[in-house]
């Protein structure tokens, strides 16, 4: 008995990537290993696709 | 007066947003209330009719009635990461941490009220009607002979889902798909069904909305673009997003929008035809901007910094997101 929508769902791409910046609580930021601001790196964050629109995530529905 | 930004920690997203009001000098806390009792505390009292409170994280101190305002980005569920989780402390732990909040004049991006409102499609295809946006035909309905008789009214058809959730266990994902000429929608009688007449596109649109400001990027659609490439997440991509100028009337509807929805933030999705009308799908009150920054060049986390910092443009009045003390 599976709703009509679901005949339209594919398997979630599993993102196992690892990001290379971490969160500096001092900063209130995150950081890349180098130093830098990570929001700073546009080639790192297109790479990543981390601020991008994804289709849903287990615990926010706003794209 | 200190701008309170709730997200997680991995959000570099917000993190654009705290790099401009650094640079604007504007004292910020950011925390997440999943770090509630493991990282993050607070305190409030009521006495003698007077009342004050605190939050603290990695070593800072903030008086609530010293938030000039809130930035609800992408916060964990209240303690998620406590020593002891459970879904008892959660909801203690976010009755404790929004209810002080929620006692303050901090103007909220956007008010947990008017974001839990906003998030439900139907109320926001309605609220788009009556805000002068053009919205494509759409069924929400768990009735098989409805969604017939609607795909004989329009048989080229989109199906996606009601919420924007998507569902666990497996994780899958649902994308807005085009409904095959001859499908059978006996299934629709398991599960609320939105169904919406496809749009013939030229190009997605999405709106950023800060405030009163408005910025638009537009993304073309290939020419030779296959038309069951619906949604634009899942398409091939074969442009960057572009900066578009807003039509006039639109701006209006979009702004009555905001208006009506108590929205300080949101972004809008659009579908652009051959005649360049711009087709409402959605409004998603927290949607990501990071993406449109970076192609477009838009000051997005600089419109959002100057929001959360008071410095809203003259419009702002229309979607000041400030329900305030009152809620």
């Amino acid at each position: 008995m599976q709703p009509f929508t679901l005949n339209y769902a594919r398997p979630a791409v599993q993102l196992d990537v690892t990001v290379p910046y971490a969160y500096d609580s001092g900063l209130q930021l995150n950081v890349l290993p180098d130093g830098r601001i990570a929001a700073t790196d546009h080639a790192t964050l297109r790479a990543l696709g981390t601020t991008t629109s994804t289709a849903g995530s287990k615990t926010h529905f706003d794209d | 007066m200190t701008v309170l930004i709730l997200t997680s920690q991995e959000d570099v997203t917000a993190d654009m947003v705290v790099l401009r009001l650094r640079e604007a000098g504007v004292p910020v806390v950011r925390l997440d209330p999943a770090d509630l009792t493991n990282g993050v505390a607070l305190s409030g009292e009521y006495i003698q009719g007077t009342s004050r409170g605190h939050l603290s994280v990695g070593g800072r101190l903030v008086s609530v009635n010293g938030v000039r305002s809130v930035w609800v980005r992408r916060p964990g569920a209240p303690a998620a990461r406590a020593a002891q989780p459970s879904a008892w402390l959660t909801e203690e732990s976010s009755q404790a941490l929004y209810g002080l909040l929620r006692s303050t004049a901090a103007r909220w991006m956007n008010h947990p009220d008017a974001a839990r409102r906003a998030r439900h499609k139907p109320w926001q295809l309605h609220l788009a009607q009556g805000s002068g946006l053009a919205v494509p035909a759409t069924l929400i309905t768990t009735f098989p002979q409805a969604a017939r008789e609607f795909a004989e009214r329009f048989p080229d058809l989109v199906v996606k889902p009601v919420s924007g959730a998507h569902p666990q266990e497996p994780p899958r994902a649902v994308p807005t798909s085009r409904v095959a000429p001859d499908a059978d929608f006996a299934a629709v009688a398991y599960g609320p069904t939105l169904l919406q007449r496809r749009v013939a596109k030229r190009a997605d649109i999405r709106l950023t909305v800060v405030g009163g400001t408005l910025l638009a990027a537009r993304k073309p659609v290939a020419p030779d673009g296959h038309p069951d490439d619906v949604d634009v997440r899942f398409a091939p991509s074969v442009s960057p997003w572009l900066p578009a100028e807003v039509p006039p009337r639109v701006a209006e509807g979009v702004l009555r929008y905001m208006a009506g929805a108590e929205l300080a933030y949101g972004a809008f999705d659009f579908a652009e035809d051959a005649d360049g009308i711009w087709w409402f799908l959605e409004c998603n009150q927290s949607g990501q901007f990071g993406f449109v920054e970076m192609d477009t060049g838009q000051p997005i986390a600089a419109t959002i910094a100057d929001w959360l910092a008071g410095h809203g443009s003259s419009g702002d009045r229309c979607a000041e997101g400030d329900r305030s003390a009152a809620s």
